[in-house]
């Protein structure tokens, strides 16, 4: 069973707290959104998971084994992909090589959905195109397919819908759904709430670096330290 | 006309000897961010390496040519994994560290076998008469398996899985990385690669043109000035600027006398850098 668990999890950059005594689980086939304002240590936590960054404290364990501060390429044959929020593809080669790439490193073959999330988003009709010449939608949902191609069994999402224009965002569903269907669990790390209430059965919420609530979106929006932290400076976006 | 043809002739086969250095120092860089200051020293290597197995173990020129390769490639591995590694992504360091190294094999070469010129001659004389067209067939030889090596680097560059994660190593380290590559792995196999290619150019070059514990500096001005041509870290364009520098020497030699090749390179690589900072085929852009 290949669960994502995280216990008392924490990053410093020296004095600085970038979070601490994170602890949630995501089961296997799970979706978990993550919202918290700018700086509330989101992307770090994603930095740290993947092994992108090294954990202060605490422990990562996926599927059973303790991944904490393991080398990202390490985290990432273990099973676990990721993106980015820029762009996260190879710029200077066509999409066809990035996708290939991804499936190649990967080891575990193209999985079931790729073809199909390459058709949706527009990708197939331009397999020769180099991806720097991309429009930035585009290039966006690249990165996310190529998270998917190496048949991961987990995916962290950082902010897929960042810079995406609102007809894009849809695309960000197709992916979760067609990566879900593929029995992929996935956490999600985004400031969009609509597409957060729409997709997430639950949510965690972080603010300056400490766990402020985790659990159906619903009810963790409607809490008053929720609203004060985060939806009332960002419920506008 | 026949001189016009000879000097082409000559430029080509300088071009692919500059090629094979190019290819290393660019794979270098473009794979590991590191501007090899040692890679002379490599090439000096692989002519010292080839002259011990012919002149002190009388192996066959071939054999020697081979041992050459496999013993700098070797040493490239054993740097780039125990000392490069730790600090390859400071840039001061790993400019002192290559250039340590290359003092420490030049220095060391000085040492063990003294400051004159190795005899050391390649096994195959003569020359190929095509009318009035004279070319020696060492040199035929050695293009030969220049341009071989060539093929075959890019054979594993461009059709293989190794070479398909140096290449998205150059592309973008980090990416790379959260694909599941490993550049404690394949870091060493590109420096290694590389300092075999200079290793080889030098068991080749050096019994044609000399074999002291000084020339490896001409060698690294040479790859530097061509990569910079061709643009940093492009295989492309220092593959084609390695031709375009043998080319415009051998023309210069012929047409203007030797002194005049480097100036007239020096000057083509000077206005090149003012209209195109990037180099015939380099990019703007490097992620690491």
């Amino acid at each position: 069973m290949t669960e994502l668990r995280v216990e008392s999890l924490a990053k410093r950059f020296g004095g600085l707290r970038v979070f601490q005594n994170i602890g949630f689980t995501l089961p296997e086939g799970g979706l978990l959104g993550v919202i918290g304002p700018n700086g509330a240590g989101k992307t770090t936590l994603i930095n740290v998971i993947s092994g992108r960054q090294m954990a202060s404290a605490g422990k990562v364990v996926l599927g059973g084994r303790d991944i904490t501060n393991q080398p990202a390429h390490a985290v990432s044959r273990l099973g676990l992909a990721r993106s980015f929020q820029q762009t996260n593809t190879f710029k200077s080669v066509s999409v066809n090589e990035n996708i290939a790439r991804a499936v190649r490193f990967g080891g575990r073959g193209a999985p079931v959905g790729l073809t199909r999330m390459m058709d949706t988003f527009g990708l197939t009709p331009r397999l020769h195109e180099i991806s720097d010449k991309l429009p930035y939608g585009l290039q966006k949902m690249l990165g996310l397919v190529m998270a998917f191609a190496s048949a991961p069994k987990i995916v962290l999402l950082d902010e897929p819908a960042a810079g995406l224009e609102r007809a894009e965002r849809q695309n960000v569903d197709t992916f979760v759904q067609i990566v879900r269907d593929a029995g992929t669990s996935v956490l999600i790390v985004e400031h969009d709430m609509d597409l957060i209430r729409r997709l997430c059965p639950r949510i965690l919420v972080l603010d300056a670096g400490v766990l402020l609530a985790d659990g159906p979106p619903a009810e963790v929006l409607a809490r008053p330290d929720v609203i004060a932290a985060y939806l009332g400076e960002a419920g506008e976006a | 006309m026949d001189q016009f043809v000879q000097a082409a002739l000559i430029g080509i086969s300088l071009g692919a000897q500059y090629a094979l250095l190019a290819l290393g120092f660019t794979l270098i860089f473009g794979i590991l961010g590191v501007v090899n200051f040692s890679h002379g020293g490599f090439y000096m290597l692989g002519g010292y390496v080839a002259y011990s197995c012919v002149a002190f173990l009388g192996l066959p020129y071939p054999l020697a040519v081979l041992v050459a390769v496999a013993a700098t490639a070797a040493l490239g591995w054993v740097f780039e994994l125990f000392l490069l590694e730790r600090l390859v992504d400071d840039h001061l360091a790993t400019l002192m560290l290559t250039l340590g190294l290359y003092l420490v094999i030049s220095t060391g070469l000085l040492t063990v076998f003294g400051p004159l010129s190795m005899e050391f001659a390649f096994p195959v004389t003569g020359a190929l008469h095509m009318g009035p067209i004279y070319v020696p067939r060492e040199n035929l030889i050695v293009l030969a398996v220049c341009l071989t090596a060539i093929a075959a680097l890019w054979l594993v560059l461009y059709r293989t899985d190794l070479g398909r994660g140096l290449r998205a190593l150059a592309d973008d380290r980090a990416v790379a990385m959260a694909q599941g590559l490993r550049p404690k792995l394949l870091f060493p196999l590109a420096f290694a690669i590389a300092t075999g290619l200079a290793g080889l150019t030098g068991a080749l070059v050096t019994p044609i043109l000399s074999l002291s514990p000084g020339v490896g500096d001409p060698v690294l001005a040479t790859s530097f000035l061509t990569v910079i041509l061709g643009g940093l870290g492009s295989l492309e364009g220092a593959a084609l600027a390695a031709f375009v520098v043998g080319i415009v020497e051998a023309f210069s030699s012929v047409y203007f006398g030797g002194s005049i090749g480097a100036l007239v390179l020096f000057v083509l690589v000077l206005l090149l850098l003012v209209f195109r900072p990037t180099g015939l085929m380099g990019r703007t852009v490097r992620g690491a």
